[in-house]
């Protein structure tokens, strides 16, 4: 004998139950309508963002827009006039020590306890987190400062605190990482071990939150990216739309001989080329990398000697501007 | 969930230790203490020796709770340092017991160290020591400690920069330790010209002083401290009734507790 129940309803309650929780899970950060004010002048100003889980969001502005206002707000260092934030879909004041077990941060202005060596330093946060302290050394390890594990903070230089700043911010493997301007005044080296280590955490499983003043560093990790000006959000978008939408390209600047007008209509009439400027006897071509060498060739079939070659990544400056001139 | 309180305590411990400033000042008062035990002894009296080393506790305990306190909230927040220390694990409230903890335990520890000596060459020097005595006396002079710790801790809190705590400090030390003594001490003089003169024309010693003035005194917690120790180490019995153990300690608690809950009040709401 069978025994009936009401099999239809279990897998729709099924169903529900997952997408009501994908919904509260989708997001890392939640920040709606948030305005701080300072000095009555409002440093951020009815800003909203959300931060999907598993993401790098790169959050990009000018000095002064807003970002680490923002990062602050976030994290419950500073008090916000309006708006509401919410952490894994949790407003930050319900659970406070809980949710921040999560967190991992890196400021913007990295500082420690400078009369402790760096793995005291290492072990005191540890402990906050309940973390075994064998991580510690594993961290610093990954982050090159092995020799200076006994070594005061106080004696360390920029750099060094950066990576241990770094360091400090992967203690128990936290599953949102907020990293202020990260790679701020770091040597090559130093920058590329920090991007691989966001790379890194970002596989597994972390949800970051990057924020930089400058376009190629967002452009090197993020998936997704805010830009803030003003305190206000211009634009959210994922990399590579925004890239296109904004035709963040390289341009390419060629000092001519002379610049007669058939050569201007006949790369006019070139495919792939963009955006085209002429001051004096140069030229500033927006155009596909590949398109490159036609555009050199073109010029030199018509017999115009090319003085100097040079390529100029764009500056936010240009980037706020194109925005806006699209708009 | 871990409690972080002493996680704070034992960071601060370990970041004290090393500040040089509270070396030397407690180094001084093992010296002072030392002068006093050893002028004691010449004295071969007790209460002479607990008098001479109260005078230490009130000039430089008093100092050490300063020294240790004014930049426990601001130094971090301008350092830089408090803005990780609040995105771990722990909330505001654990952070300042923390501190408090900690900074009084370095407290504790140096006036244990200097009277722990002192208090040996008193024992071997002094015939009459009141072993229980001396404990009062010197758990007052922890508690007067931890009292102008809880003040500092108050500006730290309060100011957004460390020199300005720094400076609130100084003045309320010198404030309590000089200029009210000095203020109402002048009005007292002034408000009873006739009965001073009287007295010092006749050369006597004694004349009566006004309630209202052992009022006002033993507001001053220096002075509340070393009324108790008068009272229940030196048996000095000349107070009016209202000065007792309980209205004193009243006072002291007070002292200790207001500033703390301010500073937690300030502490919560600031923008780090």
């Amino acid at each position: 004998m069978k025994t009936y129940y009401m099999p239809n309803r279990y897998p729709i309650q099924f169903l529900g139950g997952i997408f009501s929780k994908m919904l509260n899970d989708a997001f890392a950060i939640e920040v709606n309508n948030l305005t701080k004010i300072y000095d009555k002048v409002s440093v951020v100003n009815d800003l909203t963002i959300n931060i999907k889980k598993g993401e790098i969001f790169g959050f990009l502005g000018p000095n002064g827009a807003g970002k680490t206002t923002t990062i602050k707000s976030i994290l419950g260092l500073i008090y916000k006039d309006s708006g509401t934030i919410k952490i894994n879909g949790k407003d930050i004041s319900t659970d406070e020590k809980k949710i921040k077990e999560k967190i991992g941060y890196l400021p913007e202005r990295v500082a420690f306890y400078d009369n402790l060596t760096a793995l005291q330093n290492l072990y005191f946060y540890a402990e906050m987190k309940n973390i075994p302290k064998g991580q510690c050394v594993k961290l610093l390890i990954d982050m090159g400062l092995k020799e200076h594990a006994h070594k005061k903070v106080g004696k360390f230089s920029h750099g060094m605190r950066q990576r241990l700043g770094m360091a400090r911010a992967m203690i128990g493997n936290p599953s949102l990482l907020i990293l202020d301007e990260p790679t701020g005044g770091l040597d090559p080296h130093g920058v590329k071990l920090i991007r691989e280590k966001m790379k890194e955490l970002n596989k597994k499983g972390a949800t970051i939150f990057v924020s930089s003043h400058i376009l190629s560093e967002i452009q090197a990790v993020a998936d997704q990216v805010g830009i803030i000006n003003k305190g206000k959000i211009v634009a959210q978008n994922s990399v590579n739309k925004l890239s296109d939408h904004l035709r963040i390209k390289p341009k390419l600047i060629l000092e001519l001989e002379k610049i007669p007008k058939e050569i201007i209509n006949s790369l006019r009439s070139m495919k792939g080329i963009e955006k085209m400027d002429i001051k004096g006897n140069t030229l500033e071509i927006i155009c596909n990398p590949e398109k490159r060498a036609k555009v050199i060739v073109a010029i030199e079939k018509a017999g115009i000697n090319v003085i100097n070659i040079k390529t100029k990544e764009p500056d936010l400056e240009e980037v706020f501007m194109r925005y806006t001139e699209g708009q | 969930m871990k409690n972080n309180i002493f996680t704070v305590a034992k960071k601060e411990i370990m970041d004290n230790v090393r500040n040089k400033w509270i070396l030397a000042v407690t180094i001084l008062i093992i010296a002072l203490t030392l002068l006093s035990s050893f002028a004691g002894s010449y004295w071969k009296s007790f209460e002479g020796t607990v008098s001479g080393m109260m005078a230490t506790v009130t000039f430089f305990i008093s100092i050490i709770g300063l020294m240790l306190g004014y930049g426990s909230i601001v130094g971090e927040v301008e350092r830089g340092s408090m803005s990780s220390l609040i995105t771990h694990p722990i909330t505001r409230l654990e952070i300042l017991l923390g501190k408090l903890i900690g900074n009084g335990i370095v407290l504790t520890f140096s006036i244990l160290i200097g009277f722990g000596i002192g208090g040996i060459i008193v024992g071997f020097n002094v015939d009459d020591v009141n072993v229980l005595s001396f404990i009062v006396f010197i758990a007052a002079s922890i508690l007067i400690g931890l009292i102008f710790l809880s003040l500092s801790m108050l500006f730290s809190s309060l100011f957004k920069r460390r020199s300005m705590s720094m400076g609130l400090s100084i003045i309320t030390w010198i404030f309590s330790l000089i200029i009210y003594p000095l203020i109402i001490g002048s009005i007292l003089f002034a408000t009873n010209a006739d009965q001073f003169q009287e007295a010092s024309r006749q050369n006597i010693n004694s004349f009566i002083i006004p309630d209202w003035f052992y009022a006002a005194d033993m507001a001053n917690p220096t002075s509340a401290y070393s009324n108790l120790v008068s009272i229940n180490v030196l048996d000095i019995d000349i107070y009016p009734s209202f000065v007792n153990n309980g209205s004193l300690l009243l006072i002291l608690f007070l002292w200790l507790a207001i500033p703390l809950i301010f500073s937690y009040i300030l502490f919560r709401k600031r923008d780090i």
